[in-house]
């Protein structure tokens, strides 16, 4: 048993086996055992110590993360009340047929999608032109990336109150600098496309930077001689961005773009406190599918329902992230 | 305890953030104040669960009480926000744990408790020393379940007026004498519509009549008895004189441009009392200090108020026992020694809570009771002869949910042009999916 | 973040080695030109943007209600910075909220990276039964919007009754499927696998092998992770914001308590805002070239 497997491991008995001296035959039987001991002990490592790695993560993980998961993948299947959210009667798949006919979930869907594109597209098209900029041989360059930093490091609830400020239909300090102008004022709350576009700002205005650097990390990483060998064939400063860079910085341009879609279809912070409530305005104009779900659970106290919601993020981003790993792979074999 | 509470929302922005979530829903389901405790040597600790700022630890009603009755100590643990408060009430009483010894409601919230967990709360009728005629008759009904317990005793009220802007409405070429005033619309809310279409002709320029028209619905609502359920208590809003008549006084409002648009208790809101745009709004005795505040020294003097065209009722709250409470006999004691008369007058003159107690309106102290800011105005009397006519209005479980909707609604045609019968079929099929019908 | 893509590459990655490098090359290759006039002018202007927002919070807070309401809009700082930073220290009971935060964001971020890093090198080196799938539950679990687990974390928590303890709020938080695969992806290039099996001939178990190869390789992801995972355990809000209360918050539930009183005063809120925010801006002004570099370097290794 214990020559077997030594045999069957062959590499981490090496070490152990090959190093013991001859000696008398009860040392090198000792010998043997313990090297038998030893290399039992290594296969027992190879083979556990992954799970062992990985073990206090998943321990957390199931506890905090997969119940939940399940939990409400269960609750969505049932009519349950924030009023008594043990009692559940059960409805099948009701929750999710109401959703397709519900114009709420359509809009807050597309709400969502609205303000996610024009929150990442401009928001990624300014990372790379700054980064772009960064990349010159520049006076106070630590000074720039740091203060870009800045908003980064400020939570969703201290941006979105100073933003909702500045917003302030009738003496917000856009609409003032706006008035100069002669410009009437603007109600941007009020508003579909007005509203959408101020909680897009608040979303660019705290991930422009962060983006940046990113992008910025990923050029200095672009080989010198592509840019040489471009300069050597004329090509303007503008072609070596879209005809270089752009192309080098491709599968970082992808994740960016999936790391942003992921997180605006979650968007739920900004538009909660822009308007202070979870209707996401008067007539829903910006609510978002994170502050639907939110209303329908803690406004109206129905969780199935809200579960349900939660259920369709998810699916909604599993699509995302599929569509992402095949254009991922797409690149890959382009390459 | 204020009806700010009430389809307003303190601070919308930040209190949003605390609303985020069940905040409270759950977070009290359990929250570290468990019941009160009986210490040794029969000490009693009482916990009283309340919602935004009820003044009772203000105004030192507390301290008197431990001081009356040395073995008792009280402990009060106070919610922001009733959003975030009542939903970890239903939380707590379904689970029949984590609950306060006394708990306050919101007037908004009372008919739902007394509809569907009665069960779950000492009858207050038949305390020691509660005698219902000492309240008004309205406000003891409320509380009232089908078979004539009294779930919770009354704390106080908020009876409407109308607060006004002298300065706006003499440009406008309107009397600024409150009562002259009073009398531009007294009995028909419509008047105060008209009076608003008066004052657009010659309004000063960047001014409004009236705040919102979510405001004038919610006050000219509040003057009829049956509002959104009828006296079987089934669902009748869509079909409601009331609520017809006070959404089309709201739309006749809103195309006569004479509201601000504004969101009450948004920021906007706050700094249109700042900058005076607009001339009056409908307000309860307890927004008072709220304008005051907001408006600041810059306006002292131009503020008044006068009656509403109609007694209404904006706000309040009741006091309840829960069953579960570990020292009920304390707690009945200790919320009728609250409710008791003296108490809510001396809640008043701190707090300007205004009483629910027909004896404490009859105190000096209420009745000649004069707000300096606004002029030295009689608000004793102005709010006492609102409180007594009001009528018994008829509440259900979901009218805070459906009013919260229909303002929204109001908002939309208000702010974003929407037509009235758009506005009021998305309205209606909003509230459908909410209640689920 | 961008470890998980960003193409092999070709070069050390360079931080703040441009002006070197010039010397070496010649003509107009992409970023060793000079940056001109221009070039100031936009990246001012986006300076301007990013900080223009915070000081003007701190412009807000500097003033009161009254003035707040009018306009044009304060453009400069007023006399009521300190009594209105007092206001909200006192009523948002900030001081035991700061002690609490620095605790709960230290305890998450160590636990989140130290976590993080034995899993992202298991699943990036070793080979073990279900390791795919598990993997794919890793990343599938980034992708569950955070409300929806409110509820039954919610529940697990007062079942324990953990509610208005601060360990509520840090353990959902240890387990973060991003840091798993952020870590994932920098050790699968950074950590050569002979380096590994060198270790292993010369008889080290995995314990000694994680401590002497695998952490000083990762060292600046989990540098970068640790930074990142400490601004969003300071940041959140959401999940503490229910699990705790007032009488013992994290600084985000703090600020939330700051209406509470009768009439909510906007420039106390502003005050408020600008306190929470402060400890991270001076994290940011003292050691904002290090998180920089290490934001930078960790996009690109790997």
């Amino acid at each position: 048993m214990t020559s077997q497997d030594m045999r069957s491991a062959p590499a981490t008995s090496a070490a152990g086996a090959g190093t013991s001296p001859p000696g008398p035959d009860g040392a090198d039987e000792r010998e043997k055992r313990r090297a038998a001991r030893r290399s039992k002990w290594y296969q027992r490592d190879a083979k556990w110590s992954p799970y062992a790695f990985i073990s206090p993560f998943f321990l957390f993980f199931a506890a905090f993360g997969l119940f939940p998961l399940l939990y409400t993948g269960w609750a969505s299947l049932h009519r349950v009340s924030l009023h008594s959210p043990t009692e559940m009667e059960w409805v099948g798949l009701h929750n999710f047929t109401r959703l397709l006919q519900d114009e709420y979930f359509w809009n807050s869907l597309s709400n969502t999608f609205v303000i996610g594109i024009i929150s990442t597209v401009p928001q990624l098209l300014m990372a790379l032109g700054l980064a772009h900029l960064l990349n010159y041989k520049l006076r106070g360059s630590m000074f720039f990336r740091v203060a870009m930093l800045t908003p980064y490091a400020t939570s969703v609830a201290a941006a979105t109150l100073v933003f909702a400020m500045l917003y302030g239909r009738d003496f917000g300090m856009i609409n003032w600098g706006l008035g100069l102008f002669g410009i009437d004022n603007i109600d941007w709350e009020g508003g579909s496309w007005t509203s959408q576009f101020a909680v897009a700002t608040i979303v660019i205005w705290r991930w422009t930077g962060y983006n940046t650097l990113i992008y910025l990390a990923a050029m200095q990483s672009v080989p010198n001689d592509l840019y040489e060998s471009a300069a050597l064939d004329g090509a303007s400063r503008w072609q070596q961005f879209l005809h270089v860079t752009v192309p080098s910085l491709r599968p970082t341009i992808l994740f960016t773009v999936v790391i942003s879609t992921i997180g605006s279809t979650q968007l739920f912070g900004e538009p909660l406190l822009f308007g202070g409530s979870p209707s996401g305005g008067a007539s829903n104009q910006y609510q978002t599918l994170g502050l639907y779900l939110y209303e329908q659970g803690w406004t109206n106290f129905h969780l199935g329902r809200a579960s349900a919601i939660a259920w369709m993020m998810f699916l909604v981003l599993i699509v995302i992230g599929l569509v992402y790993f095949l254009v991922a792979k797409r690149l890959q074999k382009s390459h | 305890m204020h009806g700010r509470t009430r389809m307003a929302r303190l601070t919308p922005r930040l209190s949003a953030v605390t609303a985020v979530v069940l905040s409270a829903t759950l977070l009290a389901g359990c929250a570290d104040d468990g019941g009160g405790s009986s210490g040794k040597d029969g000490e009693v600790t009482l916990s009283v669960g309340v919602f935004g700022v009820f003044g009772y630890k203000q105004a030192g009603l507390y301290d008197a009480y431990e001081k009356l009755n040395p073995h008792i100590k009280i402990k009060e643990n106070s919610t922001e926000r009733n959003e975030d408060y009542y939903p970890a009430l239903l939380n707590r009483l379904s689970a029949n744990s984590g609950l306060a010894d006394i708990q306050a409601v919101e007037v908004n919230n009372i008919n739902e408790l007394a509809t569907i967990q009665a069960a779950k709360f000492v009858d207050m009728s038949k305390a020691d020393g509660v005698d219902g005629k000492d309240y008004l008759p309205w406000k003891w009904d409320q509380a009232k379940t089908e078979d004539d317990k009294v779930i919770g005793l009354g704390t106080d009220i908020g009876p409407m007026g109308i607060c006004y802007r002298k300065d706006l409405f003499d440009k406008a070429g309107l009397p600024t004498d409150r009562e002259e005033v009073g009398k531009l619309w007294e009995g028909d809310w419509a008047k105060y519509v008209d009076t608003g279409e008066d004052y657009m002709e010659d309004a000063p320029k960047g001014s409004s009549f009236t705040d919102s028209a979510a405001g004038l619905y919610n006050g000219a609502l509040s003057s009829h008895a049956k509002k959104n359920y009828d006296e079987d208590g089934e669902l009748i809003y869509k079909d409601s004189k009331a609520v017809k008549e006070s959404w089309d006084l709201a739309m006749r409002a809103v195309d006569g441009k004479m509201t601000g648009k504004l969101k009450q208790f948004d920021t906007s809101w706050d700094q249109g009392y700042a900058n005076g745009t607009f001339a009056s709004v409908i307000c309860p005795s307890w927004m008072l200090g709220y304008i005051k505040e907001k408006a600041g020294p810059k306006n002292a003097d131009q503020w008044d108020v006068a009656p509403a065209p109609k007694p209404a009722n904006w706000g309040g709250s009741f006091l309840t026992v829960p069953e579960a409470s570990k020292n009920k006999d304390e707690a009945i004691k200790l919320a009728a020694w609250l409710t008791a008369p003296e108490q809510q007058a001396k809640l008043f003159e701190k707090q300007a809570s205004f009483p629910s107690s027909t004896k404490a309106l009859e105190l000096p102290a209420v009745k000649s009771a004069k707000h300096e800011y606004f002029d030295n105005a009689p608000i004793g009397e102005i709010f006492s002869d609102a409180a007594k006519d009001m009528p018994t209005a008829i509440l259900g479980p979901k009218d805070q949910i459906i009013g919260e909707q229909i303002s929204n609604g109001i908002l939309s045609v208000e702010q974003q042009g929407k037509s009235p019968d758009s506005a009021w079929s998305a309205t209606t099929k909003k509230i459908d999916d909410v209640l689920d019908e | 973040m961008a470890v998980l893509t960003s193409a092999t590459p070709k070069e050390e990655a360079p931080g703040e080695g441009d002006g070197k490098r010039r010397t070496r090359t010649r003509g107009k290759a992409g970023r060793h030109l000079y940056a001109g006039w221009f070039t100031y002018v936009v990246l001012g202007f986006f300076t301007v943007g990013s900080l223009f927002p915070l000081v003007w919070t701190a412009i807000a807070a500097s003033r009161d209600n009254a003035r707040l309401a009018e306009t044009p809009p304060p453009f400069w700082f007023g006399g009521n910075l300190g009594s209105n930073l007092q206001a909200a220290w006192t009523d948002a009971n900030m001081g035991k909220a700061l002690i609490n935060t620095v605790f709960v964001a230290g305890t998450v971020t160590v636990s989140t990276v130290l976590f993080a890093t034995l899993a992202g090198f298991a699943f990036a080196k070793l080979r073990f039964r279900g390791s795919n799938i598990l993997l794919l539950l890793v990343i599938g679990t980034m992708m569950v919007p955070p409300q929806l687990s409110v509820v039954p974390l919610f529940m697990a928590v007062a079942e324990l009754e953990w509610t208005n303890q601060l360990q509520a709020v840090i353990l959902p938080m240890m387990a973060s499927a991003f840091g798993v695969f952020f870590m994932r992806q920098y050790l699968i290039n950074a950590l050569p696998t002979e380096l590994i099996e060198a270790a292993r001939v010369d008889g080290a178990h995995s314990l000694r092998l994680v401590w002497h190869v695998v952490f000083p390789a990762a060292r600046p992801a989990m540098a970068v992770l640790g930074m990142l995972t400490f601004v969003l355990a300071w940041n959140e809000f959401f999940w503490p914001m229910i699990a705790l209360t007032q009488d013992n918050p994290t600084v985000q539930v703090a600020l939330t308590g700051l209406g509470r009183g009768y009439i909510p005063d906007q420039s106390v809120i502003m005050a408020g805002s600008l306190l929470g925010t402060l400890p991270l801006l001076i994290v940011f002004a003292v050691f904002g070239k290090q998180i920089v570099g290490g934001i930078m370097q960790g996009a690109v290794k790997g």
